[in-house]
């Protein structure tokens, strides 16, 4: 319960944490930390505008969108809380229902028959596709090393051995850090200050949603964020006591933020047909991850 | 800490497959001498003045200092340009890279032998195999030197591999085994670059026999 109340707080601050970065890296006044949520409000306020080409599913993706992240939010525990839903192989639950989600606004974007969301929504499968086995050669290898399936128990069992865990944690965080560019679609990879259709991926795919629909999605972006930076987090914090888990949880996420600001501010994007060997290498290196897990667990073939 | 090290290693491997600069080359070339001192450090049982001068000599002022100087220096003095041109694309590059380094396990897994350390084992030969298909992969010929130099680390590395302390000697006989490709390389490069304005491989298969 506490995990989810913590990654809603943290879904709020943690975008305009990554403008305010931006702007102070490159010398401008830039808005206020608040101002995201501010133009969610306002978009929430305000109706939304359907084009007559579109069928149900344009309007049904946006909600199945959000409350799929949603959904993946309630499975991440958060020191000895457990989330909650929580089951065995419940990380495989979580980076399905982010690809419902993913699926449904993919089908979205076809509906309106626009060739650049097709294009977009291309783009974005592909990328998702290439950054979903490193997930799950991540996630999979702290399974193997703690002998638990499920998110609550691998992280609450995962620094009671040796220094070596520290280590994998903090590669593990790395490769994260990356995932969650990708997944939102940020600088690397994509550019969401573009405003040619031609070079984006995610903003293209949603040109045609206005008003709530385009607040749902917007709203849902932040929560990923806050939701990969509270992942990030759970390997470091395991089980301490909530008296230090609370502000080192808050630290992280403001750490994640702060790293993605810079990262978008001294960054170019990459040439589009660079990106695919840069997602790859994240999969290489959860591979890495992997075999130090079989390294340390003495368990070589 | 040792492991740690070992891991940056590779990932540095996996890092020059999808590198477009050669500049990018040089520097993971620095980067893994620095490395291989800290590994040498860390395995070192007692420290002697002598054995730590030689060892310092060889990877931080050799490897991660003087030979990337140099082949920086040959870089803008022969005006080779920034791009790798590999024969092959960066992605399958680093799909060949990570398959390298999955059989070498699996190869290392297969040997029974108490002296051999396996990670080491495993780092080293991947290390050698990798410099051997940058050198098979890449058109320019700086590229096949700095290939040649991955492969002296991977052979240092193994250096550490088998034995519990590093034999002088054969240290010795492979910072000269480096000095000598790099010195020979880079006065045939520059004599070749006053010459030919371009210097590339693939200019070779024109020459035809009539």
């Amino acid at each position: 319960m506490l995990a989810i109340i913590l990654i809603l707080f943290s879904g709020i601050f943690f975008t305009g944490i990554i403008s305010r970065t931006k702007s102070i890296s490159s010398g401008r006044k830039g808005p206020g930390i608040m101002q995201p949520v501010k133009d969610v409000i306002r978009l929430f306020k305000k109706g939304s505008v359907y084009s007559g080409t579109t069928s149900i599913i344009f309007r049904i993706a946006p909600p199945i969108y959000f409350s799929s992240v949603l959904m993946a939010c309630l499975v991440i525990p958060f020191s000895s809380y457990k989330g909650i839903v929580s089951f065995d192989g419940d990380f495989i639950f979580f980076a399905y229902i982010l690809a419902l989600g993913k699926f449904f606004n993919i089908i979205s974007a076809m509906d309106t028959g626009s060739s650049f969301e097709g294009m977009g929504a291309s783009r974005e499968a592909l990328f998702s596709l290439f950054a979903e086995p490193a997930f799950f050669i991540l996630i999979g290898s702290f399974a193997l090393l703690t002998g638990n399936t499920s998110f609550f128990d691998i992280f609450s069992t995962l620094h009671l051995g040796s220094s070596i865990t520290y280590t994998l944690g903090g590669l593990a965080a790395c490769v994260l850090v990356l995932i969650a560019m990708i997944e939102n679609s940020r600088m690397p990879v994509d550019d969401p200050k573009t405003h040619l259709e031609l070079t984006m991926i995610h903003e293209v795919m949603v040109l045609d949603n206005s008003g709530f629909d385009l607040g749902l999605i917007l709203s849902a972006g932040y929560l990923k964020f806050a939701m990969y930076g509270a992942i990030i987090a759970d390997f470091f914090i395991g089980s301490l006591s909530l008296i230090w888990a609370l502000p080192l949880f808050l630290l992280i996420q403001a750490l994640f933020a702060v790293t993605v600001g810079l990262i978008e501010s001294f960054m170019a994007r990459f040439r589009m047909n660079h990106n695919p060997q840069f997602i790859l290498a994240l999969s290489s290196v959860s591979f890495l991850i992997f075999l130090g897990v079989l390294l340390v667990l003495e368990k070589f073939v | 800490m040792t492991n740690v090290l070992l891991i940056i290693f590779i990932i540095s491997l996996l890092y020059v497959s999808i590198a477009n600069r050669i500049i990018t080359y040089v520097r993971v070339l620095a980067l893994q001498g620095f490395i291989l001192f800290g590994v040498t450090f860390l395995q070192l049982k007692d420290i002697q003045t002598w054995n730590l001068v030689l060892i310092l000599l060889e990877t931080i002022v050799f490897r991660a200092v003087a030979v990337p100087m140099f082949l920086a220096y040959l870089i803008s003095r022969n005006k080779i340009t920034r791009e790798t041109e590999p024969y092959l694309p960066h992605f399958i590059s680093l799909i060949i890279i990570t398959m390298i380094v999955v059989i070498t396990v699996l190869l290392a897994n297969s040997i029974q032998d108490t002296h051999l350390d396996k990670i080491f084992f495993i780092v080293s030969l991947s290390t050698l195999f990798t410099g051997l298909y940058f050198i098979a992969s890449r058109k320019k010929i700086i590229t096949h030197v700095m290939g040649y130099l991955m492969i002296e680390n991977g052979v240092f590395i193994l250096s550490l591999a088998v034995g519990n302390e590093m034999p002088n000697l054969v240290n010795l006989g492979i910072m000269l085994d480096v000095f000598a490709s790099v010195l020979i390389l880079g006065i045939f490069l520059n004599k070749l670059g006053d010459v030919f304005k371009a210097v590339d491989v693939d200019q070779l298969s024109n020459l035809k026999d009539y």
